[in-house]
């Protein structure tokens, strides 16, 4: 019942868009994909859907090789970024349409896409057309589409980029409740924001420059990432990484800031290294092994929390601070830093050592 | 003031446009006298309207008829227009989805020179299909005659349609086939329904180039086929019928004119809205 | 460097006389020169409406917008000294990006000489000056929007700088660096800058204050903090602030909030009648989870929590409603059972019709 992807590799005159993609989805999970723009997000799902071809590797579902099935046989369904519906058909049309292309009699198909359309919270818009709806309320209605058919696959590719904050916030908590009606789907969800992918995936695959850099479950991958990369992809408000040397026990940063290395990254050879901090565990002003002084470039207010951006000998740090603080640019700041909270990536960017909790 | 400005531009321009027409109108129901003994313009008051030039034309009277010639434009222009939009929609459908090329000729290529067929003057064209007609024993006929309009009128609808095509996010087609449409379903289930004003332009445009064309009837068709420009420039003789004349050109583009209310419905704005944001 | 008065400002497209039905109500409005403002709300709230007539494209159907006292209601958009940034990027596409930042000036025929200077000193400040050579079309979205920001800067009689929603087209990941950019190179100068978003984090993280905006009314303004500390109504509580607001069903016994019977300490002071709704407002960011009862603790029910990051939020059920408590990662969540909540005094507001007490 599972889909495979073994080796898939696409590519595109010059640009590789995916390359190596192996990887098991089981029925029954929400999987999320992150990763920035242009990563191979969308490209893996519009490969799993059958509307790209691979050029090397094969797609197999339920151990049959997909390749040779055509799209419309494959029994996926697909929510776009933007907004697609079928604009000449009405709300209640729009999530009928694809049970009665299955063959589905007119009734059961009328009921079942009533129900879904009520689950969505659009029962008082079954006549409109799309183009009478709101952004987010056509989103609802491909969504009451996609879910309808208890498809096999059911591929979502950044569906709230294009909505308003809050209606992103919403929706999110609506999806939960909504997949639950994938029950025997494979689900694939694609994102740039790491809060969706920790609140919706089962299980997380974080893709970068066309490749999976790290798969699990999205808290592990959140507290142990595999490399810089997905350190980088997985964190909001930014991580803190600066360039530093170990020497005998000792890290160094910015040339000449030195303090003692701490005791979860273990013994380390001598050389160069990456170390990395959440913004959360960055103190302003505060005390720390590791203390660093520093100019603000900016600050960013959210309400609960200071988001402060200062430039150091180090590189630049960024510190989430608790509560709301009237900073100027250019002020001086300093940065406290709790070595037992550091991640220490490697030369090449590989996590070699993570915080424990 | 603004406003009396453009709204009075409107109403003057708007006379101008409807000038000759009316003139045409009028004079058809005028009798010789009133034509040749100087200017008239209103019916009743100046002159006694009469039948006359219609019955000249209608084979009423003897002089003309132009009903089959109307036939034959009809047939003509009905054929060449649906064959232009069938296959020429379904060029564009093509040209506007999928990627053709052949070394650095890709689909704007293509494109170009389709459009390109219309750069020349008819009149290069007139004596080669002369001879290609001849030789396919297609002169005189009304396939003939329909063939080499398609010709004409096809790469007008390809362009038309490609860029109507274009603006129909290529997500719907795909959504169609995740949704169990082959692309054939695809296209006639979803894009079709949206393509209506897209249609109706393309073969709007088609119509009125197939019906107007005087020079590929004058030289491909002679005695068997005759279509309605031809036939009304033949009705003029050493005295020239006014009144009949007007008669025969308010008649040829009377179906025009019915067809352009008819069309008016399908070229409604709400068809597209919804479709991206 | 212009204080802007909008004075019973109100906009009827389509001309209905019913106000009720008009994109922007009625609306006085002053704002001082020199300080950023950010005008928010979900779309169709008015906000571009206002923007709009600030800068001219917009005649308002009523009132006047005066500019340091010179009224420019029927000034038309070029005389009016604004600089306005668009969603999409208003750069030519056939000019370099020095001809394209030159354009301004040159349409008002400065000497080329000066043109070079301060096209200079603006790509400095914008950070384009490697790049202004290159032909415009082929910088990135982010660039160009940088290009349009700078379009508005050369000028040097600007007194006001309007952007609707310029973050808009750009990539998640690039959306980030250039609100710093953008903020870091309108910091210091004396223009009023008005920022049009529905992203209330944006407009807290860009503004100096916030005018929320719903259905064509202005219903707070203020800095982010008060915003977030004292939202006027149910309605500011629930869009400012990620997640929203708590709101809790309420009723007022003996002059004080009770929620399910529970008194509560609160700031709540005037007396209110009975028949009303009331509610309890509280942020999710100062519910504390506590051990034992006692002063304005509730006992709720987890129903689960949603994973952030460096933050969790548990939902808590509370009679027929949600109460949100946003934790940090490291503390530990009970697995099911009862949550001890404690609502502090000096953060629980109340609410009548969904209007702050």
């Amino acid at each position: 019942m599972s889909l495979k992807l073994e080796n898939i590799s696409v590519d595109n005159e010059n640009e590789v868009i995916l390359k190596d993609i192996s990887y098991e989805f089981q029925p029954g999970k929400i999987y999320v994909l992150i990763g920035r723009t242009r990563s191979g997000k969308t490209s893996m799902m519009r490969l799993v859907s059958g509307l790209l071809a691979s050029d090397e590797g094969s797609i197999l579902f339920r151990d049959k090789d997909f390749d040779g099935v055509p799209i419309w046989d494959r029994n996926i369904s697909m929510v776009y970024q933007q907004f697609i519906n079928y604009p000449n058909r009405t709300v209640l049309q729009n999530v009928e349409f694809p049970l009665l292309r299955a063959g589905i009699s007119k009734a059961d198909a009328k009921a079942r896409a009533l129900a879904m359309i009520e689950k969505v919270g659009l029962t008082s818009f079954l006549d409109r057309k799309p183009g009478q709806l709101s952004g987010g309320q056509q989103q609802r209605v491909a969504i009451a589409r996609a879910l309808v058919r208890n498809a096999d696959i059911v591929l979502l590719d950044e569906p709230l980029m294009n909505l308003d904050f809050k209606l992103r916030e919403q929706l999110r908590e609506e999806f939960r409740e909504l997949f639950t009606s994938a029950k025997e789907a494979v689900t694939i969800y694609a994102t740039t924001e790491p809060a969706e992918a920790l609140i919706l995936g089962d299980e997380l695959l974080v893709l970068h420059e066309g490749r999976i850099i790290q798969f699990g479950k999205p808290a592990d991958v959140y507290e142990n990432p595999a490399n810089v990369d997905v350190a980088r992809i997985i964190n909001d408000p930014p991580m803190t990484i600066l360039n530093a040397k170990i020497q005998d026990g000792q890290i160094i940063v910015g040339g000449n800031i030195k303090f003692k290395s701490p005791k979860h990254l273990g013994d380390q050879s001598n050389g160069d290294y990456q170390i990395g901090v959440r913004a959360n565990e960055i103190v302003m002003n505060g005390k720390g092994d590791l203390e660093l002084e520093g100019t603000i470039t900016l600050v960013e207010v959210s309400g609960s929390e200071t988001l402060i951006y200062a430039d150091t000998n180090a590189g630049e740090v960024i510190i989430q601070q608790e509560g709301i603080h009237n900073l100027e640019i250019g002020q001086k700041v300093l940065a406290a830093i709790d070595p037992k909270r550091i991640f220490l990536f490697d030369g090449s960017g590989s996590l070699s050592s993570a915080p424990g909790n | 003031m603004k406003k009396i400005a453009k709204y009075s531009f409107i109403v003057l321009w708007s006379l101008f446009v409807l000038a000759p027409l009316s003139w045409a109108l009028t004079t058809s129901f005028k009798p010789p006298a009133a034509v040749n003994n100087g200017v008239t313009f209103i019916p009743w008051l100046q002159f006694q309207p009469t039948l006359n030039g219609w019955k000249d034309i209608l084979g009423i009277s003897g002089y003309a008829n132009l009903i089959p010639n109307m036939i034959n434009s009809i047939i003509i222009t009905f054929f060449a227009t649906l064959i232009s939009v069938v296959f020429g929609g379904a060029a564009a459908y093509g040209l506007s989805r999928f990627q053709y090329g052949w070394k650095k000729y890709k689909n704007p290529d293509i494109i170009f020179f389709f459009i390109s067929q219309r750069i020349m003057p008819p009149a290069v064209l007139a004596i080669p299909f002369f001879l290609l007609l001849k030789s396919l024993k297609l002169l005189d006929t009304h396939i003939g005659l329909i063939l080499v309009l398609t010709s004409g009128l096809m790469p007008i609808v390809v362009w038309l349609m490609v860029d109507y095509f274009n603006q129909i996010p290529k997500e719907i087609d795909e959504l169609a086939m995740l949704e169990g449409c082959n692309p054939l379903q695809a296209f006639s289930r979803t894009i079709l329904p949206l393509s209506k004003p897209g249609i109706t332009v393309a073969s709007l445009f088609s119509v009125i180039f197939g019906w107007n064309d005087l020079f590929f009837a004058l030289v491909l068709t002679f005695t068997n086929v005759k279509t309605l420009p031809a036939a009304v420039v033949a009705l003029n003789g050493t005295i020239t019928p006014f009144w009949t004349l007007s008669a025969s050109a308010i008649f040829a583009i009377l179906p025009l004119i019915g067809l352009a209310f008819v069309a008016e419905r399908f070229l409604s704005k709400g068809s597209l809205t919804g479709a991206n944001r | 460097m212009a204080k802007v008065t909008i004075s019973n400002i109100g906009q009827a497209y389509g001309g209905n006389p019913d106000q009720e039905t008009w994109a922007v109500k009625p609306l006085d409005l002053t704002l001082e020169s020199g300080r950023s403002y950010a005008l928010v709300g979900p779309s169709g709230c008015g906000k571009t409406t206002i923007l709009n007539m600030l800068s001219g494209i917009v005649t308002p159907t009523q009132g006047q917008i005066f500019f340091d006292d010179k009224d420019v209601t029927a000034l038309s958009v070029s005389k009016r000294n604004i600089a306005q940034v668009f969603q999409f990027p208003t750069i030519y596409k056939s000019m370099t990006v020095f001809d394209n930042l030159a354009f301004p000036l040159v349409c008002r025929n400065w000497e080329k000489e000066k043109i070079k200077v301060r096209v200079g000193q603006i790509a400095e400040q914008i950070g384009l000056s490697g790049k202004l050579d290159r032909s415009a079309n082929k910088l990135g979205a982010d660039e160009k929007q940088i290009i349009s920001l700078g379009r508005g800067l050369v000028r040097d009689d600007v007194t006001a700088l309007l952007m609707d929603e310029p973050l808009t087209v750009i990539d998640p990941q690039l959306k980030f660096d250039l609100r710093k950019k953008i903020k870091q190179i309108v910091q210091g100068k004396e223009i009023t800058i008005v920022y049009v978003t529905h992203d209330q984090y944006e407009a807290m993280t860009f503004a100096d204050e916030l005018l929320v905006m719903s259905f064509g009314r202005m219903i707070q303004r203020g800095s982010p903090e008060d915003l977030f500390e004292r939202p006027n109504s149910k309605y500011v509580g629930n869009f400012i602030g990620s997640p929203a607001m708590n709101f809790i069903r309420a009723e007022i016994v003996d002059g004080q909030l009770s929620l399910m019977g529970h008194k509560m300490k609160s700031g709540l002071k005037s007396k209110v009648s009975s028949g009303q709704l009331t509610e309890a407002g509280i942020r999710p960011e100062y519910v504390q989870v506590v051990n034992s009862a006692g002063e304005n603790v509730l006992s709720t029910n987890l129903l689960g929590f949603d994973d952030l990051g460096a933050t969790r939020i548990l939902n808590c059920q509370f009679g027929d409603g949600v109460i949100k408590a946003r934790v940090p990662r490291e503390f530990a969540i009970p697995a099911r059972g009862e949550v001890l909540l404690k609502l502090p005094a000096e953060k629980l507001l109340s609410y009548q019709d969904g209007l702050l007490n």
